[in-house]
């Protein structure tokens, strides 16, 4: 709650800082609140405090609300370029704050109404922020796209819980809970409501099949605009996706599970089929960034002890992998001019720090020892797997090994295709340090999962 | 029992004006329909004795939005039909798809009755006073939450709506 209100008012200050000039102070000052906010937020653990019935910040709530402070620290040392533009500085500042606040509802609501304000109060900002390169025709594209399709997914999503209070009188999730703890005496239309409720935050996590908005969304939109929807918008809305199925509605379970057995199963594999087929390697992540949905969809419909460690731990790996992809091919894009596969072509000859890390990240990826991402993989499984999920366990480990494949076509074009260049793109300082920082940390969580896995 | 023809009038009008909504071809007619249908809706919320939700739904609704939406369709001039042809089998799968929501939500109407029992409906809740306390005891934070989402909302608007400095 205090890292709540920290960042609504660094949201609010940041508006300040036109009229009282003290733009050129807003980043320090905004890398300086989200540490703040990080400390405060880890001194809830263990608390447990519930306010105005609304949000419970319990340990699965900081510790989400942790990794989405992390996450947006390092998303903001590798966006200072976003921050650079002189007309909208401020706006943009206030708006990924404002996104971070609803990213942070997201996770702690124990309320209906606060699960809405917060998907609304992260989307509003993210349909802007897709479109904020005005003079971009993919941008206007992808910010309009992204805003009718959402909206039309709120719609559902709204719906749902209309027939859920309708049915339950209460949009308090331990009351609904209770409220349907006798089967039988359930009326029809709450079972229509959480089915709609389904639909609504699989499109949030961009499940198959309403994933049709997020390759042209995740292509069109700035480069770290889509890393941010890559990284916090998932892991926000995971998390609440989490919450309110494996508690809330665990025990109608009978209701959405077969139908979320079909759509994880189809995430899978359209996400890693037709990844494949891409040649530019946002929309290729675009797709990869769906498949990666439905490895996680995968321990949520597991529904026992581990979904919400291993999902965490999942999160988190994800994250860092895609702040480093993210980041090395904005630098790659802007450099050649193009984020088609073939720009990577040599980089190991110029860039070797650059060829590095990305390889370090691909491979954590696409889930290979000894990187973050092969126990996030393992993690998920096993989940799965005591759940009884065999055969979509089956399906997830052929999917990943398509993975497998396509992001190597990234690390194949870098260290074994002819070099269009000899010239060395030039990096900034901070972003080397940013990218050593995340390869460690990436082989860091590889070594010693114990650390995050053992929080939950 | 007057009430319950006047809700039975007011519901067909809201699906009719709803349909009217999508149907219409000339976007500035389907602007009306929906200025129609939130009157409907307003009379649905006087049928629950709730005056002043009543009253802001006509006001903010039928009167602000729909006024705006009115007048940037009118100076876009999309009066032209510039809808594209679609192919046989998209209109065939979105029959299909919408068809199959539809006879969900219409199944599950069935036992619906026994709702009734679960929440005693309260004629007084609709009333400003009680309104105003379940808004500002119950919902307070709620309340105070979306004031961030009004703001990044315009923040948002002027962000996209202002020229850049040269």
């Amino acid at each position: 709650m205090k890292a709540l209100i920290l960042l609504s008012s660094l949201g609010v200050i940041s508006l300040l800082a036109e009229i009282f000039s003290f733009k050129k102070l807003l980043y320090p000052l905004v890398l300086l609140g989200l540490t703040v906010a990080f400390v405060l937020n880890i001194g809830e653990w263990n608390t447990n405090v519930t306010y105005f019935k609304m949000m419970q910040f319990d340990n699965y709530a900081v510790a989400f609300t942790s990794l989405i402070i992390v996450v947006a620290f390092l998303w903001f040392l590798m966006a200072e370029g976003f921050f650079k533009d002189e007309t909208n500085q401020t706006d943009h500042y206030s708006l990924v704050l404002f996104a971070l606040v609803g990213a942070v509802l997201m996770v702690s609501y124990t309320n209906m109404t606060m699960l809405f304000l917060g998907i609304e109060i992260l989307s509003i900002p993210m349909y802007i922020l897709a479109g904020s390169k005005k003079g971009d025709i993919q941008s206007n594209e992808a910010a309009f796209k992204y805003l009718i399709m959402g909206a039309f997914a709120t719609g559902f999503l709204l719906f749902g819980i209309t027939l859920v209070y309708g049915s339950t009188g209460s949009f308090n999730l331990e009351e609904i809970k209770n409220a349907v703890s006798v089967p039988g005496t359930v009326p029809s239309i709450f079972y229509v409501g959480v089915l709609l409720m389904l639909v609504g935050m699989s499109f949030k996590v961009s499940a198959a099949p309403f994933h049709f908005w997020a390759p042209d969304v995740y292509q069109g939109a700035p480069t770290m605009i889509t890393a941010f929807m890559a990284t916090i918008v998932k892991t926000a809305a995971m998390a609440a996706f989490l919450r309110l199925f494996d508690d809330t509605f665990h025990r109608v379970e009978a209701t959405w599970a077969h139908v979320l057995w079909i759509m994880t199963a189809l995430t899978l594999l359209t996400g890693n089929i037709t990844a494949v087929f891409q040649t530019t390697t946002k929309r290729m992540l675009a797709y990869s960034s769906v498949a990666h949905a439905g490895y996680m969809l995968l321990a949520l419909l597991a529904a026992n002890g581990y979904s919400s460690s291993s999902i965490l731990f999942y999160t988190l790996a994800y994250s860092i992998g895609s702040i480093a992809t993210f980041c090395i091919i904005s630098i790659v894009a802007n450099a050649k001019g193009d984020d088609g596969i073939h720009s990577f072509n040599g980089l190991a000859k110029t860039n070797p720090l650059l060829a590095g890390v990305m390889t370090i990240a691909l491979l954590s990826l696409a889930g290979i020892p000894p990187t973050a991402g092969f126990f996030a993989k393992y993690f998920i499984f096993t989940s799965a797997f005591m759940a009884g999920n065999v055969g979509l366990v089956l399906i997830a480990i052929l999917a990943s090994l398509i993975g497998v494949y396509y992001y190597f076509r990234i690390i194949i074009a870098m260290y074994f295709k002819e070099k269009a260049s000899e010239e060395e793109i030039q990096v900034d300082m901070n972003h080397k340090l940013l990218l050593i920082v995340v390869a460690f940390a990436i082989i860091a969580l590889g070594l010693f999962p114990d650390a995050v896995i053992r929080l939950l | 029992m007057i009430t319950t023809y006047l809700f039975y009038l007011l519901s067909f009008l809201a699906i009719m004006f709803g349909s009217m909504v999508v149907l219409s071809k000339n976007p500035v007619h389907s602007v009306l329909y929906l200025v129609l249908t939130f009157f409907t809706i307003a009379g649905h919320y006087v049928l629950l004795n709730a005056q002043f939700l009543a009253a802001v739904h006509v006001i903010v609704y039928a009167g602000a939005i729909m006024v705006l939406f009115l007048f940037v369709i009118m100076l876009l001039n999309l009066n032209k039909e510039t809808e594209p042809h679609k192919s046989i089998w998209l209109k065939a799968s979105a029959a299909v798809a919408s068809g199959s929501l539809l006879v969900v939500l219409v199944g599950s109407l069935k036992g619906a009755s026994t709702i009734q029992s679960i929440n005693a409906f309260n004629p007084n809740i609709g009333l400003i006073e009680n309104l105003g306390t379940t808004l500002f005891r119950d919902f307070l934070l709620p309340f105070e939450v979306s004031s961030i989402l009004l703001l990044a909302a315009m923040v948002g608007a002027v962000m996209l709506g202002k020229k850049s400095i040269k």
